[in-house]
C-alpha cells in the first residue's frame, strides 16, 4: 500500500524530458521516498509490532521482570489464563461495556446530531457540552465521579433529597452496581464521540433525498430509519469496532473508579493485566499471556465486524439498483 | 581490500562493545571492594520516605559530608514497581534504591544491588548482625544469601490509633473487647461522627491488616500458619474471622462506605479531617502525633487551618472474646540497596552507611517518628521532637516503640502477594451487601486463590 502511494507519488514529481525523452529511472526515486516514511515506519515496526511479538515470547514464561529467571511455562500462562474465574469475569464485563455503551452513543448521538441538525437556539453552545466529556482525560474526571457515586456522594443525596431514601445505594462498594457506574461513565463520555461522528455523517446525506422521502409522506420517524440510519450505516460499523476494541483495553475509569472491585465484580481486561505487572509478586509472562489473548480478541471481533458489513453492503445494493430500476 | 575493511570493522566492533560493557559499570565484586568516598553526588529513588522527611535526612547528612549532593526522587507505590526495574535494566538507574522485604523484592531487585555484608561488618564490626534490630537483615537476603538491603527501620501494625478529643467529647472509653467496642460506636455515631474508618475498596492490602488483628485474637498462630500452608484458609479459624467482620458490619462497628474506597485516600483523610473517632494504622502514623506534622497530614486531607487533635495508639479489641491479646506484627519497612552498576559507589556507601548504621543517621530516622530504626538502641531524643500533648502522647508512645520492638510475627514478609489478595477479595464479599455467599463458601474461595509462602520457613 504505502509503496504503491510512494510510485504515485515519484512519477508525479518526475521531471518530464524535453524532446521526448525517456524519464528518470523510478528505482533512484524509492529509497527518497523510504526516507520519509522511515521515521513512521521505524515506530510502528519497531515499537508496536516488536511489543506485541516480545508479549508473545513473554507469555511463554514465569518471569517478574528484571533479571529474575525466565522459568518456561509452555501453555501454562494461557490455561491458567482461561481457568481464571476472574478473566471470564472480565470478558463478560466487556461484552455488558460494549453493548451498553455502544447502544446509547448511537442513540445518544443520533439524537443529538440530529437536534444540532434541526434549526435549534444556542446549537454551537450545546455542541461544545455534548463534546466537553470527550476532550477530558478521564483521571481529571475520575474524582469527580467518585464523588458523585459514593456512598455519601451526590446521587445519593438528590434520591434522599425526594424522599427516595430507599433507592439510596453504596453504588461503588457493592457488586451489584458497581459495573454500572463504570458504564455508565462510559455512557458518557461516549455520546460526544458518537454525535461528532454521526453528525459529520449526516452532513454528507443529499438533502433531496430526505426531500423526496417527505414528498412521499415519510415522517421524522421514517426519515431517520429509512434514510438516515441505513446512510450512516458504516459509521456506525466503524463505531462498533471502536467501541468494542476500547471496552477491550479499558483501564482507566474503572481502574480509577472502582480498581475493578469490589472483589473483582468491575474487572476489565487492562485493569487485569495491569494488577498482573503492578503487584509486588509482578508476573509479567501472565500479563502477556492476558495481552495476547486481548489481541486475538480484538482481531477475530474486527474482522468479524467488517466482514458483517461488508455482507450487508453488497445485499443492499443490487436493491438499490431494483429501487433505481423502478 | 574488502576483507581487510571487514576485519576491521569487526575489530572496531567488538572494541565498541567491550568499551560499552565496560562504560555500564563495575562487575558486583569490584563495586564491593570501592571504599566509601568523601565526595560525590548520589541519586536515591524511593516510594518512602515522603521527600520533607527525605530532605531533612539528607539535610543532616550534608551537615557531615557536604561534599556528597544527594537528589531525592519519590514515586508512589506501583510507579516505583514499575520504574525502578527498567531503570536499572537499562543502567541508568539511581544509585541507591529502597528495597524492603515484601512480595520477594530482595530476590527480584537483588540482582541489582550490591552485597552489603563487607560494608555492613567494616562499619559495625563482626558482630553487625546482632546490633541491627529485629529479624531485618534475614528479612533483607535475598535467597542466594546476598544481603542486599540495609535496612534503615523496621515498622509495627496490628493496632488502631484513635482521636482522644472525639472519644472524650462522646463520654466514650477506648474499645477493649467486642461489646466495649459497640457501646463504644454508638456513643460517638451519636454525636455524629464515624466510630471507625475503613477502606477495604480497590486492590490495596491494607484490610489485610484488620483480618491479621482479629485473627490473633481467635488463635495467634493461625495468621502465619495459614500464609505459609501449615493451616487453611477456610479452617474453622478463618471462618471465625470472616464471621467477625460481618458481625462488626452489621453491629456497625465497620461503617458502610468501607467500599467506597481504599485505605488511602478514604479512611486517612476521615480520620486526619476529625471526622471518624478510630482508624486501622501502622507505625508510622506516630509521626502525625508531632505538632507540625500532625498539621500538614490534616492540610493534605483537606482541612483549611487546621488544629491539631490528640491522637493515640491503642490495642486492637479482643474481638474474638477467647482472651488472647491481640499481638503487633512488623518487620523491616524498606531498606536501602546500592546499584551495583552506579558509577557512585563510593558517595552511596557512605550515604548508605551515615544513614542506616550511624547513630546520627538512625537519631533522625527515631525523632521523624515514622519508622523504628533498625540500629539497636536508638530512641527518639524528646527534647527535639514536639507533640500535640506530650503529657498524654510521649508515655503512649514509648510503650508503643517498646512493644513493637518485641514483635516477632511478620506483617506481609512470610505472606504471598497471592494470598494478601485473596483476603481482601474475602473481606469485600464479607462487607458487601449485594454477596450473598455463606462464609463457609468465601473461605473456600479464599483457600483456592491463595498460594502458600516459603519465605522464613526453613
Amino acid at each position: 500500500m504505502t509503496v504503491t502511494d510512494l510510485e504515485i507519488g515519484s512519477d508525479r514529481q518526475t521531471p518530464v524530458v524535453k524532446g521526448g525523452g525517456r524519464p528518470k529511472r523510478r528505482a533512484r526515486l524509492l529509497p527518497g521516498g523510504l526516507r520519509w516514511i522511515l521515521p513512521a515506519f521505524a515506530i510502528s515496526v519497531g515499537l508496536i509490532y516488536y511489543s506485541i511479538i516480545y508479549s508473545g515470547y513473554l507469555s511463554f514464561f514465569s518471569w517478574p521482570g528484571g533479571r529474575a529467571l525466565m522459568t518456561p511455562v509452555g501453555f501454562g500462562n494461557y490455561i491458567s489464563a482461561l481457568a481464571d474465574p476472574v478473566l471470564w469475569t472480565s470478558l463478560r464485563n466487556t461484552i455488558i461495556y460494549f453493548v451498553v455503551v455502544f447502544i446509547v452513543q448511537v442513540a445518544g448521538g443520533t439524537l443529538f446530531a440530529a437536534a444540532m441538525h434541526s434549526k435549534i437556539r444556542f446549537a454551537n453552545l450545546y455542541k461544545v457540552l455534548v463534546v466537553i466529556p470527550v476532550v477530558v482525560a478521564p483521571a481529571t474526571l475520575a474524582p469527580a465521579h467518585v464523588e458523585v457515586w459514593q456512598s455519601d456522594g451526590t446521587v445519593n443525596s438528590i434520591l434522599g433529597f425526594f424522599g427516595l431514601s430507599a433507592l439510596q445505594q453504596p453504588w461503588i462498594g457493592q457488586s451489584t452496581t458497581s459495573l454500572l457506574v463504570v458504564t455508565l461513565v462510559g455512557c458518557w463520555d461516549a455520546i460526544g464521540y458518537g454525535f461528532i461522528l454521526i453528525y459529520a455523517g449526516m452532513a454528507q446525506i443529499d438533502p433531496e433525498l430526505i426531500e423526496a422521502g417527505r414528498l412521499d409522506g415519510a415522517g421524522n420517524f421514517r426519515v431517520l430509519f429509512s434514510i438516515v440510519l441505513p446512510t450512516l450505516r458504516p459509521i456506525i460499523v466503524s463505531l462498533a469496532i471502536l467501541n468494542f476494541i476500547t471496552a477491550l483495553k479499558l483501564f482507566d475509569s474503572p481502574w480509577l473508579i472502582t480498581q475493578g472491585g469490589p472483589a473483582h465484580s468491575s474487572e476489565f481486561l487492562g485493569t487485569m493485566i495491569y494488577a498482573e505487572t503492578a503487584s509486588s509478586d509482578r508476573n509479567l509472562g501472565y500479563a502477556s499471556a492476558l495481552s495476547i489473548l486481548v489481541l486475538i480478541i480484538a482481531i477475530a471481533v474486527s474482522v468479524f465486524m467488517q466482514l458483517r458489513g461488508r455482507e450487508r453492503l453488497t445485499r443492499t445494493k443490487p436493491r438499490r439498483k431494483e429501487a433505481a430500476d423502478v | 581490500m574488502m576483507r581487510t575493511r571487514f576485519i576491521s570493522a569487526a575489530a572496531v566492533a567488538a572494541a565498541a562493545a567491550l568499551a560499552i560493557t565496560g562504560c555500564t559499570g563495575s562487575s558486583g565484586d569490584q563495586a564491593s571492594d570501592v571504599k566509601p568516598a568523601t565526595s560525590g553526588s548520589v541519586t536515591w529513588w524511593g516510594w518512602t520516605p515522603d521527600t520533607p522527611v527525605a530532605e531533612k535526612y539528607i539535610a543532616e547528612f550534608n551537615k557531615e559530608y557536604p561534599d556528597i549532593t544527594v537528589t531525592y526522587k519519590n514515586f508512589e507505590n506501583v510507579d516505583y514497581r514499575n520504574t525502578i526495574t527498567p531503570a536499572l535494566d537499562s543502567g541508568k538507574g539511581p544509585d541507591v534504591f529502597d528495597l524492603s522485604p515484601a512480595g520477594g523484592s530482595p530476590d527480584l531487585w537483588g540482582p541489582y544491588a550490591l552485597d552489603l555484608t563487607s560494608l555492613a561488618k567494616d562499619t559495625l564490626g563482626d558482630g553487625w548482625k546482632d546490633q541491627i534490630g529485629g529479624s531485618y537483615v534475614k528479612q533483607l537476603t535475598s535467597s542466594d544469601g546476598r544481603f542486599v538491603s540495609l535496612p534503615l527501620g523496621g515498622m509495627s501494625a496490628g493496632f488502631l490509633w484513635y482521636n482522644k478529643d472525639i472519644l472524650d467529647k462522646a463520654g466514650a472509653k477506648v474499645p477493649t473487647d467486642y461489646n466495649s467496642w459497640v457501646d463504644t460506636c454508638k456513643k460517638v455515631t451519636a454525636i455524629g461522627k464515624t466510630c471507625f474508618t475503613m477502606g477495604a475498596g480497590g486492590t490495596d492490602t491494607f484490610p489485610t491488616e484488620m483480618y491479621h488483628s482479629i485473627a490473633n485474637t481467635v488463635d495467634p498462630d493461625f495468621f502465619i500458619k495459614a500464609a505459609t500452608g501449615k493451616a487453611k484458609w477456610n479452617d474453622e479459624q478463618g471462618q471465625k474471622v470472616l464471621e467477625i467482620i460481618k458481625k462488626m458490619k452489621d453491629d456497625g462497628i465497620i461503617p458502610p462506605n468501607a467500599l467506597d474506597g481504599p485505605q488511602y485516600p478514604l479512611a486517612n483523610n476521615e480520620f486526619m479531617k476529625g471526622d471518624a473517632a478510630m482508624v486501622q494504622m501502622g507505625f508510622w502514623y506516630t509521626q502525625y502525633a508531632g505538632a507540625e506534622s500532625c498539621k500538614a497530614s490534616m492540610e493534605a486531607a483537606g482541612v483549611s487551618n487546621p488544629t491539631c487533635f490528640v491522637q493515640l495508639p491503642a490495642q486492637f479489641p479482643d474481638v474474638a472474646g477467647e482472651g488472647h491479646k491481640s499481638t503487633y506484627f512488623g518487620e523491616a519497612d524498606y531498606g536501602l540497596a546500592i546499584n551495583s552498576e552506579s558509577k557512585n559507589i563510593g558517595a552511596a556507601k557512605t550515604f548508605v552507611s551515615w544513614m542506616t548504621m550511624n547513630k546520627t543517621g538512625q537519631q533522625n530516622v527515631a525523632n521523624a517518628l515514622d519508622l523504628l530504626p533498625a540500629l539497636k538502641g536508638t530512641t527518639p531524643d524528646w527534647s527535639n521532637i514536639t507533640l500535640v500533648d506530650e503529657a498524654v502522647q510521649r508515655p503512649a508512645i514509648e510503650t508503643l516503640i517498646k512493644e513493637s520492638g518485641e514483635t516477632t510475627e511478620s506483617r506481609q514478609w512470610q505472606t504471598t502477594q497471592k494470598s494478601l489478595d485473596a483476603i481482601v477479595v474475602a473481606i469485600q464479599q464479607v462487607l458487601d451487601p449485594s454477596v450473598n455467599k455463606s462464609i463457609k463458601s468465601i473461605a473456600d474461595d479464599q483457600q483456592a486463590s491463595s498460594e502458600a509462602s516459603k519465605v522464613g520457613t526453613k
